[in-house]
């Protein structure tokens, strides 16, 4: 039973990435200190204002009070105290009452009912006092000495709004500033994690250098420990990759090297055998040629195979030579027999830069395929696209079913024709070659139906035309 | 008199194998297994052609190849058990004529020897050929330049005379190819870019700025009349 390996480190897509959330970790931050600071600069300012207003309003109230007690005598009465009340120190925003016995002074905004029930009790007692209260509507301070000598009071009453009106102000401005503290925050958060995130954009680079194939990439000794044993980890990781490849290289070489000598012995004892055909018996003379028939076939798949290898061990490399694209697809076709070439009329003068050995290779593959498979091949037929030039060959056979032209591709893949495969003399490597010749090339090969309706199969290789255009 | 080819190659079975081909087309064969000794015979008794395997015990192919070359002109062919053209080029460099990869058919293995050998000049050549101060005489296999003789290799020598049969026209890679080396269209060309180059560090003035053997880009040589 297949089942699906679990993917390591597979990020969630609604996960943001980590830039934005140390970005956002720094803000937030910030943004709660800003405001901690300014909610306990706000507390203790608007403190300390009432505080020092209350200090006054009491130094005040006491200079008008002893003013007040000074002139005043037994016999006065409220309507006597109009030119004491005029002479007497304001402050901003101040009013006052004035009680003598049972009489009242109002000031034009308050009058006695407007006055807190304790501090009226508490003058009332024989005690100066003081305190904050709702005054008609407003939070004001409000002051009372009692003149006990002639049995009367003084009250001041101090407006506060005027504080609330600067504690605003400052609001705002803290709220300006910690807005500000949190972008700056954010700034910072999003500069330090790019910081911080360097080294791995660096290691990201290294593995991508590795990944395309340069195998001595290397990074960098890191000043920072903890990157330090990142980097030594990464270099120990790419060293050991590029040992195994260099070893896996070394070691196809070899066996291309150990598998190719007894070949070439065989080979050529038996064409020495064919070139004395006649004097063998016949016997003798059906072992060679069945001899010779699979001698070729094994040729053929231990260069396919040692190419595959190649291929794998990654020491696959393109050899770019300058080709004209018609004069590469005549000889082509004339190795196959003569196949009819449909080319427009820009192919003769068009040269491209290409691994003329691999392409000629999957070229006589897909034709020999035709061979085998199709009936022979009908045609070649350049086209040129947008960025690519497309060669296809058709052939005259069944075609390709539909749910087999990706299988078909694979090594040893077993088509429609796979029940007689085994004597076709094909080696079942041949197509898997073909798409890794087009891919080192940067292109890609595919098998459709042939469009003009006829049965057959279309084999297309498609080669862009980018960086392999002449020098 | 035959012709006599030495087969420099380590392994026995091999060698023996290459000599049974090789005798069948009517030739002599010497066989020695390693380039010392390949030296040595080839210094008492020069022969028309030498086959030397790139992999060798001691000294290897290309310093064979070298030292081979310093003594003659004699056609060398280069045996590579390499897919790639690493070895095809470094042979080349070191002086071969041509080479061969195992495993090979005997059959190429003889048309490449044949080829060597061929001397004739291409049909309807003229006897004489001059290009300013060029002068090839096919026939006699000489070449002068301002009236001195250069001394160049057999092929070499059929370069030129393909490219100084028809001067002005440019010949493709391949068709040089063909002509020269009897190769089909998808052989290595860079066995006619190394000869090419070779072939000017002896005739050109200024090798780095050729005068008479012109590269054409994307469509290959030809002879600047």
């Amino acid at each position: 039973m297949a089942t699906e390996p679990p993917e390591v480190g597979q990020a969630q897509p609604t996960r943001l990435g980590l830039r934005t959330r140390i970005s956002l970790s720094f803000a937030v931050g910030g943004l709660m200190v800003t405001a901690a600071l300014a909610g306990a600069t706000l507390v203790l300012t608007r403190q300390q204002l009432i505080d020092s207003r209350e200090q006054a309003a009491a130094a005040f109230a006491v200079t008008n009070a002893t003013r007040l007690s000074n002139q005043l005598t037994f016999e006065s009465t409220v309507e006597d105290l109009a030119p004491i009340v005029d002479s007497m120190t304001k402050i901003e925003g101040s009013q006052r009452l004035i009680r003598v016995r049972n009489d009242w002074l109002p000031s034009p905004e308050l009058d006695r009912e407007d006055l807190p029930q304790v501090l009226l009790d508490r003058v009332a007692g024989g005690k100066a006092g003081q305190l904050r209260s709702e005054v008609a509507g407003q939070t004001r301070l409000v002051v009372g000495i009692p003149l006990q000598s002639f049995d009367a009071a003084y009250f001041a009453v101090v407006g506060l709004a005027d504080l609330d009106d600067a504690l605003t102000d400052l609001r705002i401005i803290l709220m300006g500033a910690g807005a500000g503290a949190t972008l700056l925050a954010a700034f910072l958060g999003w500069w330090v994690s790019q910081r911080t995130l360097l080294p791995l954009r660096r290691v990201r680079g290294a593995a991508e250098a590795i990944a395309g194939g340069r195998l001595d990439t290397r990074l960098e000794a890191q000043s920072d420990p903890d990157l330090d044993r990142l980097a030594e980890s990464f270099n120990e990781m790419a060293m050991a990759l590029e040992e195994r490849i260099r070893r896996d290289a070394r070691f196809a070489s070899e066996v291309s090297h150990e598998l190719r000598s007894p070949l070439t012995t065989i080979m050529t004892t038996v064409g020495v055998l064919e070139a004395r055909r006649e004097e063998l018996s016949p016997r003798s003379l059906t072992a060679l040629d069945l001899l010779s028939r699979d001698l070729e076939r094994f040729n053929r798949l231990v260069a396919e195979l040692l190419e595959i290898s190649g291929y794998d061990a990654g020491a696959a490399s393109l050899d770019l030579t300058e080709v004209q694209v018609a004069q590469f697809l005549g000889a082509s076709a004339r190795t196959a027999g003569p196949v009819p070439m449909h080319l427009p009329n820009y192919a003769e003068g068009l040269v491209i830069r290409i691994d003329k050995r691999r392409l000629a290779r999957a070229m006589a593959n897909l034709l020999d395929n035709a061979h085998r498979y199709g009936g022979g091949p009908t045609a070649i037929i350049l086209e040129r696209d947008s960025g690519c030039l497309r060669i296809a060959v058709e052939d005259e056979g069944p075609g390709i079913p539909e749910a087999e032209r990706t299988a078909i591709f694979d090594r040893f893949s077993r088509g429609a024709a796979g029940g007689q495969r085994g004597d076709d003399g094909g080696t079942g490597l041949g197509l898997s070659l073909v798409q890794e010749d087009i891919r080192l090339h940067g292109g890609r090969v595919w098998v459709e139906s042939r469009p003009d309706g006829h049965a057959g199969a279309r084999f297309v290789l498609e080669l862009p035309l980018r960086g392999f255009e002449p020098e | 008199m035959a012709v006599r080819i030495l087969t420099v190659e380590d392994d026995e079975r091999i060698r023996t194998a290459v000599s049974l081909a090789l005798e069948e087309e009517g030739w002599e064969v010497e066989e020695t297994a390693n380039g010392e000794d390949a030296l040595v015979a080839f210094a008492q008794n020069p022969s028309d052609v030498v086959l030397i395997d790139i992999m060798l015990p001691g000294i290897d192919g290309f310093e064979v190849c070298r030292r081979i070359r310093r003594l003659g002109d004699v056609p060398i062919v280069m045996v590579t058990a390499r897919s790639d053209s690493h070895d095809v080029v470094a042979g080349l460099e070191a002086g071969a004529d041509d080479y061969l990869r195992k495993p090979f058919d005997p059959k190429e293995l003889s048309a490449r020897v044949r080829a060597l050998l061929r001397r004739s000049r291409p049909s309807g050549s003229p006897a004489k050929m001059v290009v300013d101060q060029l002068e090839v005489i096919p026939d006699a296999g000489v070449v002068r330049l301002a009236g001195d003789e250069v001394h160049l290799t057999r092929t070499e020598f059929r370069l030129l005379v393909e490219l100084a049969s028809s001067p002005g026209k440019v010949m493709s890679r391949e068709d040089l190819l063909e002509r020269v080396w009897a190769r089909d269209y998808f052989d290595d060309e860079r066995l006619v870019d190394v000869h090419v180059r070779r072939l000017r560090t002896k005739i050109e003035p200024d090798p780095a700025n050729p005068r008479y053997v012109v590269t054409v880009r994307g469509m290959g040589y030809k002879l600047q009349p």
